[in-house]
């Protein structure tokens, strides 16, 4: 085996401050980012701009706004020429119709998670 | 009477319920060099690949970097991940999808033709290739493709593994094959084999409630840790925070959900409220952010609430908002629960944190290589260092890809210094199927069996759970302890031999093994950081930022779950 048992531990960004997510009641901030704060979604391309709807959770107010922009774009959605669905918003081809699976940090489908 | 089968290959693949991702992946290309037998315990369907319907992460967009995605990989893992396994399967990982593709596997795509990339929570770039709901489906369906038509391979399915064959050289200990049961059959099947991939998937039916198909029950890890393979990071157990939770539907299942439906961070995200069973709200008492907490601070909120208040599941309540939206967002989780009596229109959905990876395994060096010479590990079973203390979203299949390739040509090397053949097979004591003990007492054993198995995950669940401690994980030491002595005494009293072998005996001697492994890891790791949180150790130490190592005990003495069946043949220069 190629490995000794902790000559490769990480040290580098030793760094970083690390603030755990709190237990006790009191605020801290997550090692973790998360995409929370923001609903991104294009398709990647040199040739294409990336289009970016950022979405702010400061307030369940505007959350719903958003959302609801949100779902209106995701609405107009074409038939691409081979009958193929296609996200009017993003260009991708055949994906899950509906809001963004990612929009909340997990993958899901309908309420389903399957990944996060 | 059947007879008793030896076979000889090259190559013995072990994954316990489907081959995944990493078994496939690995057989394709080592069958160019010889003959591969992949065993599976279930039916080629059933491997937590199929459930991993995200996607795969991978650098594939020219504004992202691997720099960024190993940071990411890193933040993630609480900085207790290895570099170097982190820095390979970020810049390693492209190129593994884009095998794939050539394979003929499908992902979605824009309509200028380029791959489709969407972001999960933890990454700070698009990098999530997917193919609509189905992803590991996709990958596995083009490998499975191809495996069935290479003629050096063959699949044994319905093939439970019981034991690595080993045998100690000096201080080396060699790996020459595997023996399983054919639970059709009944039969038992010795494969020699000169190099063994265990790609056997995860342990989450330790835990009552878990995202894993019924075939996880951590055969790999606890076969590997009796073949005095080391083991590593077995603490750090991934949970989601909010599975439906069947205690709490008006109409129960008829029969117990095999694998849990998890409820989307997306029903909080829109407003839905956490309740405890009194109808308190109770994630403000712990964080500001309330249910917008991340997800690893609420799954850590719930379980202190069930665990102080001794109840069975939580409230997550989104029937406050219009019904229309809550039906057009969630109609999943809507029809479920109708199907049992809740409309979650009118009524709060009853939810509880389900297991659902384990970070840690079988300590692999960056070849997939472990201590045991000719035994080689990738995914889920193997701890590589990628994930540290949590893993990051969709790098669990990456990671499978990437160390698989990567065993490769070492096992191909290895496999060719060999002089392994089949006259070693006699070497090993041969498991023994219980038909002596007659029908009846075999029943009253499985009855039993099947109760103790319900006793530890209840005992895993209350004690090792999410939040933890000293005092309750050495609680759960003696409990663990005292159960598999009282399983065990029972077994053999009714005349039950070292040697005998059944399916749901031997899943549960690997229950007990993986639940003392876990046990002895979080006992060990005297911090919190990422997936485990102790209440006597709360904060992060920065001289404790170091893997946790659990090397194997003497073999000679201990319970029947922690030694192989057979008595390990001390020969030089088998291989």
């Amino acid at each position: 085996m190629a490995k000794t048992s902790l000559s490769r531990l990480f040290a580098s960004l030793s760094e970083h401050s690390i603030a755990k997510p709190s237990f006790t009641g009191s605020r801290s901030e997550s090692v973790t980012r998360s995409a929370y704060n923001s609903v991104t979604r294009f398709v990647c391309s040199s040739a294409q701009e990336t289009q970016l709807i950022r979405e702010e959770r400061s307030n369940e107010g505007d959350r719903e706004a958003a959302k609801e922009n949100l779902e209106s774009v995701n609405k107009e959605e074409d038939e691409g020429e081979d009958g193929d669905h296609v996200n009017k918003e993003t260009g991708e081809v055949s994906g899950p119709k509906g809001p963004e699976p990612t929009r909340y940090g997990d993958w899901e489908r309908n309420g389903r998670c399957s990944d996060f | 009477m059947p007879t008793k089968r030896t076979l000889m290959v090259m190559w013995c693949i072990q994954v316990s319920a489907d081959p995944g991702v990493a078994g496939l992946r690995y057989a394709l290309e080592v069958a160019k060099h010889g003959s591969v037998a992949i065993i599976t315990k279930a039916e080629p369907h059933e491997s937590n690949t199929n459930y991993a319907q995200g996607g795969v992460s991978a650098v594939l967009c020219p504004s992202d970097s691997v720099e960024s995605h190993m940071q990411d990989t890193i933040v993630a893992g609480a900085y207790l991940c290895d570099e170097e396994s982190v820095k390979v399967v970020c810049t390693e990982g492209p190129d593994r999808i884009r095998e794939l593709i050539a394979m003929g596997a499908s992902f979605d795509h824009g309509d200028d033709g380029n791959l489709h990339l969407a972001r999960e929570g933890g990454h700070s770039h698009h990098r999530i290739v997917h193919a609509a709901d189905m992803t590991g489906r996709e990958i596995e369906r083009a490998l499975l493709e191809a495996v069935v038509n290479d003629p050096n391979i063959s699949v044994f399915k319905h093939h439970f593994a019981i034991d690595l064959l080993t045998s100690q050289d000096g201080s080396d200990t060699v790996c020459h094959g595997i023996d399983a049961l054919n639970t059709e059959t009944q039969e038992v099947v010795r494969f020699i084999s000169k190099v063994t991939l265990l790609a056997s998937g995860g342990a989450g039916h330790i835990y009552p409630s878990t995202t894993n198909p019924l075939v996880a029950t951590g055969d790999g890890m606890a076969m590997a840790h009796r073949a005095q393979a080391v083991i590593s990071n077995m603490e750090f157990v991934q949970f989601h925070p909010t599975a439906l939770a069947d205690e709490g539907l008006p109409i129960k299942p008829k029969k117990t959900r095999e694998n849990s439906f998890l409820i989307t961070e997306a029903v909080r995200g829109d407003g839905g409220i956490l309740y405890n069973l009194s109808m308190e709200r109770f994630m403000p008492l712990y964080d500001g952010r309330a249910e917008l907490a991340p997800r690893d601070v609420v799954a850590r909120s719930i379980d202190d609430q069930l665990k102080k208040r001794n109840e069975k599941y939580v409230l997550l309540d989104i029937s406050h908002k219009p019904r229309e939206k809550i039906l057009s967002h969630f109609p999943n989780i809507a029809n479920e629960c109708l199907q049992h009596g809740l409309d979650i229109t009118q009524q709060p959905i009853p939810v509880v944190p389900a297991a659902h990876y384990m970070c840690g395994g079988v300590r692999a060096g960056l070849q997939g290589e472990t201590n045991v010479h000719g035994l080689y590990v990738a995914g889920e079973v193997a701890c590589t260092g990628l994930h540290g203390a949590n893993r990051l979203a969709s790098n669990s299949l990456l990671e499978a890809l990437v160390f698989a390739r990567r065993a490769v040509q070492p096992s191909i090397n290895y496999m060719k210094s060999s002089s392994l053949d089949l006259s070693a097979s006699s070497l090993w004591t041969r498991p023994l199927v219980p038909k002596s003990l007659g029908s009846d007492v075999m029943h009253k054993i499985l009855r039993i069996t099947k109760e103790v198995r319900k006793e530890l995950q209840s005992i895993m669940w209350k004690y090792v759970g999410i939040v933890r401690s000293t005092s309750r994980l050495q609680e759960a030491e003696q409990k663990i302890g005292k159960l598999e002595a009282k399983w065990e005494t029972y077994l053999f009293e009714h005349g039950w031999q070292q040697t005998m072998v059944a399916l749901e005996a031997c899943e549960m001697r690997n229950l007990f093994c993986c639940a003392k492994l876990v046990v002895s890891s979080a006992l060990a790791r005297h911090e919190s950081r990422g997936l485990h949180y102790m209440t006597d150790f709360p904060h992060l130490e920065e001289s404790k930022r170091l893997p946790t190592v659990i090397f194997p005990s003497s073999h000679t003495t201990g319970t029947w779950s922690s030694r192989q069946l057979h008595q390990q043949p001390i020969v030089k220069s088998m291989v």
